[in-house]
């Protein structure tokens, strides 16, 4: 392949016939070769994309994880989630904190007098005291202290900002039998989670 | 993109080329960062208080002193029960799923009763089995339901912890 010296490449190599005739050509001399591109819409564009974009930004989906296998059902419920331990309810698995504590057959199959599953009572007790020596020692922030307070003078919390102490939240498919969901929520009564959110899409 | 200054005394005007480029370089990451962060569906929560405790009925406490609103969802039909009175109104399934309207109005009258009026506490509980499972989202759909009516307080019971149960 011939080597060519360094030139104008753009209007040779490339043949775009009707911008050079538009704008005259780089070497015509007479007319400038710049194309003033007409930035206007393309900004247009992006401010509106970024304030649809800063619309719809939530952090409250950032509190639960994506799994393979778990559809949530939908509600017209319109209250925020809050940060509290995940119990997740897949097909096929039971999660506590991203961690496997035991498959849906099982636990299903299981008919123990107790009515509860064993291997998550003990997670959930450990994170119930844990939760527990955190609000008496005052380390969540002033909101959540203060509804502390109030649940105690059984004041209804604003949703968002209910105590820790006790709340958990289930994650759980539409399709779970409910034998399964009564069988977590004993158990997470048990081990001292009297406050449940019900994870759910918004219709 | 230019903007125009002065110009009005007759002499040249001021053109002044302002300089977008930071503009779009900003925007361009805003996007980025927008898009990946974005969170496409919006995750709500229904609270609950779990009751009952456990199949253990004689562990249940019931509220002797005033009626409580009982609602058993099974695969077939929806019992809603009043205890004390022990009433109970049964709503069948319609189709392939339940009756969720009719569910909806008989809440809607008991709450518009004088022994719910000024109540916000509800309990429900799902009968599950084998050959007749109820799904989760079946009992979400009753909680809901119960959210909305303005029965905000819902208890979740084992099917045998009921204040109000029909005999099966």
């Amino acid at each position: 392949m011939p080597v060519h010296s360094a030139g104008p490449r753009l209007y040779k190599s490339v043949p775009f016939k009707h911008l050079v005739k538009k704008a005259g050509s780089a070497s015509g001399g007479a007319k400038g070769s710049n194309i003033a591109l007409n930035l206007t819409p393309f900004v247009d564009m992006m401010t509106i994309l970024v304030t649809f974009l800063l619309m719809v930004f939530s952090s409250s989906g950032q509190l639960l994880q994506a799994q393979k296998g778990l559809e949530l059902p939908i509600a017209e419920s319109r209250e925020t989630l809050q940060q509290a331990p995940v119990i997740i309810v897949t097909k096929s698995e039971i999660t506590y904190q991203g961690q496997l504590v035991a498959t849906t057959e099982s636990v299903l199959r299981d008919d123990s007098p107790t009515f509860k599953i064993d291997a998550l009572y003990e997670r959930l007790d450990a994170a119930a005291k844990k939760i527990k020596e955190d609000v008496g020692m005052g380390r969540y922030d002033k909101k959540l202290q203060k509804a502390c307070e109030d649940a105690k003078q059984q004041i209804r919390p604003q949703p968002g900002f209910i105590c820790p102490d006790g709340l958990a939240i289930l994650q759980a498919d539409e399709t779970t039998d409910v034998r399964l969901i009564n069988k977590i929520v004993n158990t997470a009564k048990a081990a001292g989670f009297d406050n449940l959110l019900f994870a759910v899409k918004n219709k | 993109m230019g903007a125009a200054i002065g110009a009005g005394d007759g002499k040249k005007s001021l053109n002044v080329e302002l300089n977008i480029v930071p503009f779009i370089d900003l925007m361009s990451c805003l996007t980025a960062f927008l898009l990946v962060t974005a969170v496409w569906v919006n995750i709500a929560q229904i609270n609950i208080q779990p009751k009952g405790k456990t199949r253990d009925t004689s562990n249940v406490e019931v509220d002797q002193e005033h009626p409580t609103l009982s609602v058993l969802v099974q695969a077939d039909k929806i019992w809603v029960g009043v205890s004390r009175i022990n009433e109970f109104q049964e709503i069948a399934k319609k189709g392939d799923d339940q009756d969720w309207e009719k569910f909806y109005t008989t809440l809607k009258d008991h709450k518009a009763s004088t022994f719910f009026a000024d109540r916000t506490d509800i309990e429900v509980a799902a009968e599950s089995t084998t050959q007749a499972p109820v799904n989760y989202k079946d009992i979400i759909h009753a909680m809901d339901i119960a959210v909305k009516v303005g029965f905000v307080d819902v208890g979740l019971s084992d099917p045998n912890g009921l204040a109000a149960r029909p005999s099966l």
